[in-house]
C-alpha cells in the first residue's frame, strides 16, 4: 500500500517536473525555432509550429561583419582565460600552502570587485583607455576582464589545492625536488579537473560580458554580444537573423556551461559558496 | 614601369602627405589610386541616403585605391557611440555623420575638423565642386559663430505629412488635413478601419512633437542660443503635450511608444498606419521602397498648421571629419565625392532620394521628376518647408549644444503623459525641472524663472 | 611561469647547502620565497586593475567632469557639488525606488520558485537528475541572449504570448510600453533567468541535510507538508539568506534586460539607478556626476558583500 502510494507520488512528481521543464524551456526554444524561419514565416499568423527550416539566416550572418565579431569574442575570451590562469593558479597554490592569514582580508576585496556594478570600472577604464589608446582593442577588453576572472581563478583553485594533502609534495621535497618542481609535477597534474572547470568558467564569463564590450569597443574589437544588439537595432526587424545571432552567441557556451554545472554556483559567487 | 611600381610611388607620396599634413602637396585624385592600401572608416546613422551611396562605393574604391569601411547604426545608437568616440579625440573614425542635434555640441567642443581650410585650398578642392551651392539653411547648423564650416549637409530633412491609405480617406470623404483640428478629425474617422491605425510616429518626441508645440504657441527655450531657459511648463506647452500624447495613445498602433524611425516607417509601408508627420526621407519610401504595399495609395501634403502658425521641422545632417582622424585627406576626398553635383544628381534620378542640399540639384529637372510621387509634386512642398525654416529661424533650438540632454527630458515627459503616469501639467512641470537641472549640470547659466 | 623558474633557481641554490633533505630552515625560507613570488604578480595586477580604477572613480566623483568641456577635468573647485545635487535629483530618487521594487520582487520570486523547484527535484532518480540540467539553462545563457529572447516574447507582432491570448479572444497590450506592466515584465524575465541559482544552492543544501533529521520526523508521523515546514525550511534558512543576499547584490547590476527591453521607459518607470548612471555617463557625458552615483552604488555593494563574507565565514582557512 505504502509503496504504491509512493510510486504514484513519484510519477506525479515526474509529470510535474516535465511540465515545468517545458515551460521553463519554452522561451529559449522559441528563439531557437525562430532562427530557422524566414521573415515571412516569422510574421505569419497563426505561427506555424511545423515548417520547413532554412539556414539562410545563419548564412547571412556568417558572410557579414558578424563573423569578425564572433572571432573577436573567441580570441578575447580565450585570452581572458589563459592570462588569469597563468597568474592565478600559482597564486592560489601559494595561498593554499602558505597558511597565509592574509587570505581573510582579501575575501571582501575579491567579492566586492566581482559584485560591483560594471559601470564602477567602466568609467575609469574608459577615461584611461582614451589616453592609452586601448579603446576598441582586444587587449583592452582582456585587461578589464581580468578584474573578474583573475580573482575567480584564485578563489576557485584554492579549495582544490586545499584538498590535496601536503604529504604528496612533502614526499617529493624529501626526495630533493624543489617547491616549484613539486608544484609542476605533483600538484598540477592532480588538479586537472579543477583547472578545466575553472578555465571553462573564465571563458564563459568573458564570453558573456556585454557592458564592458558595449562601452569599450567600437568596430575593430566588437564582440559577438554587442554585434547582435547592433544589428538588431536597424536590421529592419529581421527577427530571423536576430534569433540566429542570439543562437550563435549562446551555443558555444551553453554546452560548456552544462559541463561544469557542478561549479556554477561557486563561479557565480566568486568562490564564496560551494553550491 | 609596371603598374605596381607606379602604385608604390603614389603610396609613398600619399603617406608623406598625410604625415606632414597640409605642408606637403596633397595627392591629386587625377592620378590613379593615390590612396592605395588605406582603409577609410566611416559611420553614420542608418538612412536611405547611405544605402543608396553604398551601391557606388566600389567606384570610390576604384578611384582612390582605398577601402571603404562604412558602418551604419540606428539613430540614437549612432549618436551615443559617436559622441563617446569623439570625446576621446581618437582616430578610429575618419568620416562621420554630424547629426543636427549634436552639431552645436561637437563643434563647440572642438571635436570636428575645420573644413573651410580644405575648401579654400585649390589643391585640395577644385572650385568647380562649388561649396557655395549648399543651401544656407542646411549649412547654418554646420558652422560656428565665425562662419567656419565643419560639415557639409547631405540631408535637409523637411517635415511633411504623408498618408499611406488615401483609399480609406477617400471612402470616408476626408481630405488631407491642413490644421491640427482637421488632423484629429481625420484620425477619428480613419481609426480602426481595416485594422489600420490612424497615426504613427517614432519615439523621438523631441523632434516630432515640436512643430505641434510651436503651432500652439509654445517653444523649447525662451530665446536660443542666448537665453536657454526652458519653456516646457508654459500653458501652451502643457496643452500641446496633452494634445500630442493623446494623438499617440488614441490613434497609434500598439507599442508605438517604443518605435524607432525604421519601425514606424515599416508600419506605414505595410499600410497598417495612415498618417505620419516626419522628415521627407522617411516618407518618400512609401512611394519608392521595394517592400512598399502602399505605392498607389500614398498622398503627401504640408504638415498641418496650428492656431499660431505652421512650423514644420527642418534639420540637416552633414558629413564631417573627426579632429583625431589620421586620414583627413582621404576623408575629404570621400566627402567631396559623396556630395558632388554628379553624385547627388545621380542618386536623385536613379533612386529618388529627396533630401539633397544643393540648390542646383533641388531646382533641377531630375529632382522635380524624381519627386513627383503618385502624381503629386512633392519637390515644391519640400522647397516650401526649407524656405519656411530659413525665414524665422525657429529651428535654432536644436543646435544648442545641450539639446541632447534637454531632448531626453522632453521624450520622457511626453511618454509619461501618453502612458497616463502623470497628467500633462505634472509631467511637463517635471520635464521643466529636469531640464533646468540638466542645464545647470552642463554649466549653463540660467536667469531666474 | 618565468617567475617560478627564477624562483626555482633561487630555491635550488638555497636548498642545496641545507642538504638533500630539503627540510632545513633555508629550504623553508626558499619555499616561502617561492610562495611569495607566486602570489605577488597576481596581487599587483589585481591592485592595479581594481583598486586603482576604484580610486580614480572616487576622485572623479569630486569633479564636474564633462568631456565636452575640457575645463571640468581635475577641477576640484567645488568638490561636493555632485553629492549635494543627488538628493535634489528627483530622477535619481525615482531610480532608487524602482531599484528597490525590482530587487524586492526578483529576490522574493527567485527564492520562492528556486526553493519550490528544489524541493520538487530533490529525489534521487536519474531522470530527475537529467531534468535538473534542463532547468539550469536560463542561468547559463549569455544575459544578452536572455534579453533578446524576452524582447521577442514581448513584441506583439511575433510573440507567442500575444498571439496565444489574441486567439483566446482578449487583447494584451504591449507590456514593455505599459507603465503598470513594464517593470513586471522585467521582473518576470529576470526571475526566469536566475531562479536556477537559488534552486542549485538549495539543492546542494538539501543533499547535505542529515538523514537522521528526516527519519526522526518520519518516525514522529510528520506528513510531507509538515516535514517541509517544520524541518526542511528551518534547515535551509542559512542558505536562503546567503542566496537572497547574492541575488540582491546582483540585482543592482541589472542592465541588459533594461537596455534591450525598455531603455528605462516608458518615462522612467524601469529606470534603475545603475541604468541612470549609465545614461548620465555615456549618453550625456556627465562623467563626474555619474561617478558620484556609482560611488554610492559601490558603497552599497561593498557593505552587502561584507555581510556575505561574515555570514559565509569566507576566507578563513578550512571552511
Amino acid at each position: 500500500m505504502a509503496s504504491s502510494a509512493m510510486v504514484r507520488e513519484r510519477r506525479f512528481v515526474q509529470v510535474v517536473a516535465i511540465v515545468l521543464a517545458l515551460l521553463v524551456m519554452a522561451p529559449f526554444l522559441w528563439l531557437l525555432q525562430m532562427s530557422f524561419k524566414t521573415n515571412a514565416q516569422v510574421f505569419a499568423f497563426p505561427p506555424a509550429l511545423i515548417f520547413t527550416p532554412t539556414l539562410e539566416n545563419y548564412q547571412a550572418l556568417w558572410t557579414s561583419d558578424f563573423r569578425r565579431s564572433f572571432v573577436n569574442s573567441l580570441v578575447v575570451a580565450a585570452s581572458a582565460t589563459v592570462a588569469p590562469m597563468l597568474l592565478g593558479v600559482p597564486a592560489a597554490y601559494a595561498l593554499s600552502r602558505w597558511q597565509a592569514r592574509i587570505a581573510g582580508t582579501f575575501s571582501l576585496w575579491i567579492l566586492a570587485s566581482r559584485m560591483a556594478p560594471p559601470i564602477a570600472f567602466t568609467i575609469p577604464y574608459f577615461l584611461a583607455y582614451r589616453h592609452l589608446e586601448l579603446l576598441d582593442t582586444r587587449a583592452g577588453l582582456v585587461i578589464i576582464y581580468m578584474t573578474f576572472n583573475l580573482s575567480l581563478v584564485i578563489w576557485m583553485m584554492r579549495p582544490f589545492f586545499d584538498q590535496l594533502p601536503r604529504a604528496l609534495e612533502e614526499a617529493a621535497w624529501i626526495d630533493g625536488a624543489s617547491t616549484e618542481q613539486g608544484f609542476w609535477r605533483i600538484v598540477l597534474p592532480l588538479s586537472t579537473p579543477g583547472l578545466a572547470a575553472t578555465a571553462i568558467l573564465c571563458f564563459l564569463f568573458a564570453w558573456n560580458d556585454f557592458f564592458f564590450a558595449l562601452i569599450l569597443t567600437r568596430t575593430e574589437a566588437m564582440t559577438a554580444p554587442v554585434a547582435v544588439v547592433n544589428f538588431m537595432n536597424y536590421e529592419g526587424w529581421e527577427w530571423g537573423r536576430i534569433a540566429a545571432g542570439g543562437t550563435m552567441v549562446m551555443l558555444p557556451v551553453l554546452f560548456f556551461s552544462l559541463l561544469v554545472r557542478r561549479y556554477l554556483v561557486a563561479g557565480l559567487t566568486g568562490g564564496a559558496v560551494k553550491g | 614601369m609596371t603598374q605596381g611600381h607606379l602604385g608604390r610611388r603614389e603610396l609613398t607620396l600619399g603617406a608623406a602627405a598625410l604625415s606632414v599634413g597640409a605642408l606637403a602637396a596633397p595627392p591629386v585624385v587625377g592620378q590613379s589610386r593615390p590612396f592605395a592600401g588605406q582603409t577609410l572608416n566611416g559611420a553614420a546613422f542608418q538612412s536611405t541616403f547611405f544605402e543608396y551611396v553604398r551601391a557606388y562605393f566600389p567606384e570610390f574604391e576604384e578611384m582612390t585605391g582605398a577601402k571603404l569601411n562604412f558602418n551604419t547604426q540606428a539613430f540614437p545608437v549612432y549618436n551615443q557611440r559617436t559622441d563617446l568616440e569623439l570625446s576621446t579625440r581618437g582616430s578610429s573614425l575618419d568620416v562621420i555623420n554630424v547629426t543636427f542635434i549634436y552639431s552645436g555640441r561637437w563643434i563647440g567642443a572642438g571635436w570636428l575638423t575645420n573644413l573651410s581650410d580644405f575648401v579654400r585650398d585649390p589643391n585640395r578642392t577644385d572650385p568647380a565642386w562649388d561649396a557655395a551651392d549648399f543651401v544656407s539653411g542646411a549649412q547654418s547648423a554646420m558652422q560656428d559663430a565665425q562662419g567656419n564650416t565643419f560639415a557639409f549637409a547631405w540631408e535637409a530633412g523637411a517635415m511633411l505629412m504623408a498618408a499611406s491609405r488615401a483609399d480609406l480617406m477617400d471612402r470616408a470623404n476626408i481630405r488631407m488635413p491642413t490644421t491640427f483640428d482637421e488632423l484629429l478629425a481625420a484620425c477619428d474617422a480613419i481609426q480602426g478601419r481595416e485594422n489600420v491605425s490612424a497615426f504613427v510616429a517614432d519615439q523621438l518626441h523631441h523632434w516630432n512633437w515640436i512643430p505641434y508645440l510651436m503651432g500652439m504657441g509654445g517653444k523649447v527655450f525662451r530665446d536660443p542660443p542666448g537665453n536657454l531657459m526652458p519653456a516646457l511648463a508654459t500653458p501652451e506647452a502643457i496643452r500641446a503635450a496633452q494634445w500630442y500624447a493623446e494623438l499617440l495613445s488614441r490613434f497609434g498602433p500598439s507599442g508605438v511608444l517604443s518605435f524607432s524611425d525604421d519601425q514606424a516607417m515599416r508600419t506605414q509601408i505595410a499600410g497598417r498606419a495612415n498618417f505620419r508627420t516626419q522628415a521627407i526621407t522617411w516618407l518618400v519610401p512609401l512611394a519608392k521602397h521595394a517592400d512598399s504595399t502602399v505605392k498607389e495609395t500614398v498622398r503627401y501634403a504640408l504638415m498641418p498648421a496650428g492656431p499660431q502658425g505652421n512650423f514644420p521641422g527642418s534639420n540637416s545632417h552633414g558629413l564631417g571629419i573627426p579632429i583625431g582622424s589620421r586620414r583627413k585627406e582621404l576623408a575629404w576626398e570621400f566627402i567631396k565625392w559623396a556630395l558632388s553635383k554628379p553624385m547627388l544628381n545621380r542618386i536623385v534620378s536613379e533612386r529618388g532620394y529627396p533630401s539633397v542640399c544643393r540648390r542646383s540639384v533641388i531646382t533641377g529637372d531630375a529632382f522635380k521628376s524624381a519627386l513627383t510621387l503618385n502624381g503629386q509634386d512633392v519637390a515644391s512642398l519640400y522647397l516650401q518647408v526649407l524656405e519656411l525654416g530659413g525665414r524665422s529661424g525657429y529651428m535654432k533650438y536644436r543646435t544648442v549644444p545641450v539639446f541632447p540632454q534637454v531632448g531626453d527630458t522632453i521624450n520622457r515627459g511626453i511618454a509619461r503623459i501618453a502612458t497616463r503616469q502623470q497628467d500633462a501639467q505634472a509631467s511637463m512641470r517635471q520635464s521643466q525641472q529636469d531640464a533646468i537641472q540638466v542645464l545647470q549640470r552642463a554649466g549653463v547659466a540660467l536667469d531666474a524663472e | 611561469m618565468r617567475n617560478s623558474r627564477a624562483a626555482s633557481g633561487a630555491a635550488q641554490a638555497l636548498a642545496a647547502p641545507a642538504g638533500a633533505m630539503g627540510a632545513g630552515r633555508g629550504a623553508t625560507r626558499a619555499r616561502n620565497r617561492f610562495y611569495a613570488l607566486c602570489v605577488m604578480p597576481s596581487l599587483v595586477v589585481l591592485a592595479v586593475i581594481t583598486l586603482v580604477p576604484a580610486i580614480y572613480l572616487f576622485i572623479t566623483s569630486f569633479t564636474p567632469l564633462d568631456l565636452t568641456r575640457p575645463d571640468t577635468a581635475w577641477n576640484f573647485s567645488r568638490p561636493f557639488v555632485n553629492y549635494r545635487e543627488m538628493p535634489a535629483d528627483s530622477r535619481l530618487i525615482n531610480s532608487l525606488w524602482v531599484q528597490a521594487r525590482l530587487s524586492f520582487w526578483t529576490v522574493l520570486l527567485q527564492l520562492l520558485i528556486g526553493v519550490g523547484f528544489a524541493l520538487l527535484l530533490n529525489t534521487r532518480s536519474r531522470f530527475i537528475e537529467a531534468l535538473r540540467t534542463v532547468f539550469l539553462i536560463p542561468m547559463v545563457l549569455p544575459p544578452i541572449v536572455v534579453a533578446i529572447i524576452w524582447k521577442v516574447l514581448y513584441t506583439p507582432d511575433i510573440s507567442p504570448l500575444h498571439l496565444g491570448t489574441s486567439m483566446l479572444g482578449f487583447v494584451v497590450p504591449s507590456l514593455i510600453t505599459h507603465p503598470d506592466w513594464a517593470l513586471t515584465a522585467i521582473i518576470i524575465a529576470d526571475t526566469w533567468q536566475w531562479f536556477p541559482f537559488t534552486m542549485l544552492m538549495t539543492l546542494a543544501a538539501l543533499q547535505m541535510m542529515p538523514q537522521e533529521m528526516v527519519d526522526a520526523a518520519k518516525v514522529d508521523g510528520a506528513s510531507a507538508w509538515q516535514m517541509i515546514w517544520h524541518v526542511t525550511l528551518p534547515f535551509l534558512k542559512g542558505v536562503l539568506l546567503v542566496a537572497g543576499l547574492f541575488r540582491l547584490i546582483d540585482s543592482i547590476k541589472a542592465f541588459p534586460l533594461i537596455f534591450i527591453l525598455t531603455e528605462g521607459g516608458p518615462g522612467s518607470v524601469t529606470e534603475v539607478t545603475n541604468y541612470y548612471s549609465f545614461l548620465q555617463a555615456f549618453n550625456f557625458s556627465f562623467l563626474g556626476y555619474s561617478s558620484a552615483i556609482t560611488v554610492v552604488l559601490l558603497a552599497v555593494t561593498v557593505v552587502m558583500s561584507w555581510g556575505i563574507v561574515r555570514l559565509v565565514g569566507w576566507g578563513q582557512h578550512g571552511e
